[in-house]
């Protein structure tokens, strides 16, 4: 039992001590650059859009799903927004309803992904690796296939560009989100339903959760956190273009995985997938300071993928151990039972 | 070559950490014959059957094949010798054709690239000396269940001699299809194959077996004749007790509470129909029958977890919910029979297990959980129900079997409970939580709540039960509600022998 909670404990402060021994091999190596508050915030500057998109795709896997849309959502809603806004004449007012529509639109598709999903029983892969394309598609044909600048208004361009006590907003952004994302898991009637659903479906069902509801807001819930890093993009990029989040997915997924949410469903957590995020975005600012060619990027990011769920399979396997003690323990009872 | 005995096993014992399971068993099958195996749930059977097959090794005692003496230690020894298993689920692979799952193993060569046309003519041989025919080239998951029995038992006809086991192979099967089943048995008879045939069902006994083994406690019965049948005798056989006493008869009574649930002509197609009956406040209703009977069913169809097509169930007078949330906020729980597959949450914690059916109770503004309430309720569910290791932050995965039960019967507790509905309360819990699980079914129905609990352990059923309806074949088939029963009362009902028809419904 002892041995068990303090396995337990070591597991929970496992991610968090691999980010720091990573930090620290860096303030060894480049002690003059990385360590500056200037890096920090440039290292979470750069995670904050993907960072963003965590917080609703952790629903979706933690349903046991995944939601590959991401990225064109992202992309429709931040073009959505630009459009809206330049329509409306680039008012103070026009950032509020583009904004909202943006959401909207985001939010639409996630709706279309979850009633799908969850109503005619077909694999999210399937679904969401469909809408990606669709998607991508629809975005295309809003943008016309045009880079549509928005450097204007000042109020649309702050969201993406702004710093607010030297803090760039887009971090305060994935921050709140991050917050709000831990108390829904974890404090909410909803959180639990995803983690009940995810974990056992059938139990969840007999136990009186209304499972297709629950998985269908999950995939609204994905869609929407992704329109809302697209607007933020759209702004830190002071424009929209169709291609703008292609390929976020990967990243997205890459820290969640290395987080040690299992793509299984059921288990996991969104500090852990923050973890997973600073753990690349620490890397990838590494391997830019100490000038390695962004050809090795995504190499790099690979092994570390193949490490972190090796990890996690080693641990479960270990955990599984736990399956065989309850066994023996069952038999030693079952021999008590006998000897009395 | 009928006659000649196919497989003889002598004296085997096997015990599993310090329990006897089998104290000197005897079996022995011929060629040709049809040789049935009978005995309560626990009486060793499959363990019989597991170390016959290799899956289990034996303690001691022998076994011989076509006179020749054997050590069967692994699966494919077995195969090797012409033994093969039929089990109650299929173990075919669904996306091969039938062709390819008959000779899965076997697969005929030639230079290195499978010859398909070899491979076809002796598929093709193999059915027309059975005359079992199937289109070789089908898919198998297009097949039905009776079809694909069909395939796998072409497939342990690939060998010599061959000896089948069939483990309750009708449980999946309609009327129709078992008939035809019964049809492939005599044709496999006639042609000189073995066959060892478990079953519950007396009348598939009688209308099958040549003989008949029957085990009791890990010990040999009686191997009865064919001309020796009869199924009240073998029915005392299994129970074990030529004269019942009193200690085992057990009383059972009206119930004297005021009608609570009221079930009338549920009907569900191919499933069960015509149930009618009524549960009274206070008590607790056994329901009994053989596995495939439909009890299992009922239960999901009141709770609103499974549809059905006709009927009315009322509470207390008025209709109840078809969806289980709705059920659930009445008042209704249920306990399910496969407590891994749908009891719990296995990575959860036991705290969010208990909570999980009561966040009507413990969410406040914008459903936030009131986490003190959550754990006030979970502390109270592991001290009334002695839930060990006393551990809310515990996965239930980690707990005991008995414990996990504990936990899935503790959501329940925590609300101000009407109806429960139990299946199969206590499979695969030891002994001693079982009596706990007793007590805590009784001082539910105590406190007014009715309790439903499907059993298809006679000993609980009894040990429970204040009234007891025995289905069979989706149908209620007899009703015990006075008098003192026995475990052979129930059993004589569930395989439908009875004489004095009353079927309830006052």
């Amino acid at each position: 039992m002892n041995k068990n909670s303090r396995s337990q404990f070591l597991k929970s402060f496992q991610k968090p001590l691999i980010l720091l021994a990573v930090m620290l091999v860096m303030v060894i190596l480049q002690p003059q650059i990385f360590p500056t508050l200037n890096n920090m915030l440039s290292i979470l500057y750069a995670v904050s859009i993907y960072g963003t998109m965590i917080c609703g795709m952790i629903y979706a896997v933690l349903l046991g799903g995944i939601d590959l849309s991401v990225g064109p959502v992202a992309a429709l809603s931040g073009a959505v927004t630009v459009l809206t806004i330049i329509a409306m004449g680039k008012t103070g007012a026009s950032v509020i309803v583009g904004v909202f529509l943006g959401l909207l639109a985001g939010s639409a598709v996630g709706l279309v992904n979850g009633l799908i999903i969850s109503y005619f029983n077909v694999p999210a892969f399937l679904i969401t690796l469909s809408t990606q394309s669709i998607i991508s598609g629809v975005a295309q044909l809003t943008t016309g296939n045009h880079t549509i600048a928005a450097m204007e208004p000042a109020s649309f361009t702050y969201i993406g560009s702004g710093r607010l006590l030297g803090v760039p907003v887009p971090i305060y952004i994935m921050g709140i989100m991050m917050l709000l994302t831990y108390i829904i898991l974890n404090k909410t009637v909803f959180g639990q339903r995803v983690y009940a659903v995810g974990g056992n479906r059938q139990a969840a069902q007999l136990s009186g959760v209304a499972v297709k509801r629950v998985s269908t807001m999950c995939y609204v819930l994905s869609s929407l956190m992704a329109a809302l890093s697209g607007i933020v993009l759209a702004s830190m990029n002071q424009q929209a273009i169709a291609k703008a989040a292609t390929g976020y997915e990967n990243d997205v997924l890459t820290a969640i995985v290395v987080g040690g949410t299992s793509l299984a469903g059921g288990e996991g957590s969104i500090q852990g997938a923050l973890f997973g995020a600073l753990l690349v975005g620490v890397l990838n600012n590494g391997m830019r300071l100490m000038g390695v060619p962004s050809t090795y990027h995504t190499l790099v990011k690979g092994i570390i993928i193949i490490c972190a769920v090796a990890m996690d399979v080693y641990a479960k396997n270990k955990n599984s151990g736990l399956q065989r003690t309850r066994l023996t323990g069952w038999m030693k009872r079952a021999g008590k039972g006998k000897a009395s | 070559m009928n006659g000649q005995v196919l497989l003889r096993a002598e004296n085997i014992h096997k015990s599993f950490s310090g329990v006897q399971v089998l104290k000197g068993v005897n079996l022995e099958i011929r060629a040709g014959e049809v040789h049935a195996l009978m005995g309560e749930n626990g009486a060793g059977k499959s363990t019989l059957i597991k170390i016959i097959m290799g899956v289990y090794p034996k303690d001691s005692g022998d076994i011989w094949v076509q006179g020749e003496k054997v050590e069967i230690n692994s699966r494919q020894d077995a195969q090797r010798l012409g033994l093969a298993v039929i089990y109650q689920e299929l173990s075919l692979i669904p996306t091969l054709t039938v062709m390819q799952n008959i000779l899965l193993g076997q697969e005929t060569q030639k230079a290195g690239l499978l010859d398909r046309r070899a491979m076809m003519r002796r598929v093709q041989e193999l059915m027309d000396r059975f005359d079992l025919h199937l289109d070789p080239n089908e898919v198998v998951e297009n097949l039905s269940i009776a079809q694909q029995q069909t395939v796998e038992i072409l497939k342990s006809l690939t060998v010599d001699a061959p000896l089948i086991i069939m483990d309750e192979p009708t449980a999946s099967l309609s009327a129709s299809e078992s008939e035809r089943l019964f049809d492939i048995i005599d044709r496999l008879r006639s042609r000189g194959v073995g066959i060892l045939y478990i079953t519950h069902r007396l009348e598939e006994v009688r209308l099958l077996a040549d003989r008949l083994t029957v085990l009791r406690d890990g010990e040999n019965v009686a191997v009865v004749e064919k001309k020796d049948y009869d199924p009240q005798k073998i029915i005392r056989m299994m129970i074990g007790k030529e004269i019942t006493t009193a200690a085992d008869r057990v009383e059972m009574k009206r119930p004297s509470g005021p009608v609570g649930l009221s079930v009338r002509n549920l009907c569900r197609k191919g499933v069960f129909r015509d149930i009618s009956f009524d549960a009274h406040h206070g008590e607790i209703l056994g329901i009994g029958g053989l596995v495939g009977s439909g009890r299992t069913e009922v239960l999901r169809a009141i709770f609103g977890a499974d549809r059905y097509d006709s009927g009315e169930i009322t509470f207390d007078g008025k209709k109840i919910a078809s969806t289980v949330s709705g059920n659930i906020l009445k008042g209704f729980g249920l306990i399910p029979e496969d407590r891994r597959a749908q009891g719990f949450i296995p990575l959860q914690s036991i705290r969010k297990n208990v909570a999980l059916t009561n966040y009507d109770l413990l969410s406040g503004a914008l459903g936030l959980i009131r986490s003190g309430q959550e754990s006030a309720m979970c502390d109270r569910a592991i001290r009334d129900l002695d839930i060990r290791p006393n551990l809310p932050s515990m996965p239930v995965i980690n707990l005991s079997g008995g414990n996990q039960q504990k936990v899935v019967v503790g959501k329940w507790m925590a609300r101000d409970l009407k109806v429960l509905l139990v299946d199969e309360p206590t499979a695969g819990i030891d002994v001693g939580v079982k009596e706990a699980i007793y007590q805590i079914l009784e001082s539910l129905a105590a406190s007014g709540v009715i309790v439903i609990v499907v059993s298809s352990d006679l000993q609980e059923l009894l040990r429970v039960s204040t009234r007891i309806l025995v289905m069979r074949e989706g149908r209620i088939f007899k009703e015990f509600c006075e008098g003192m029963i026995t475990q052979e009362d129930i059993l004589t009902a569930a395989s439908g022998i009875d004489s004095s028809m009353e079927v309830s419904d006052e």
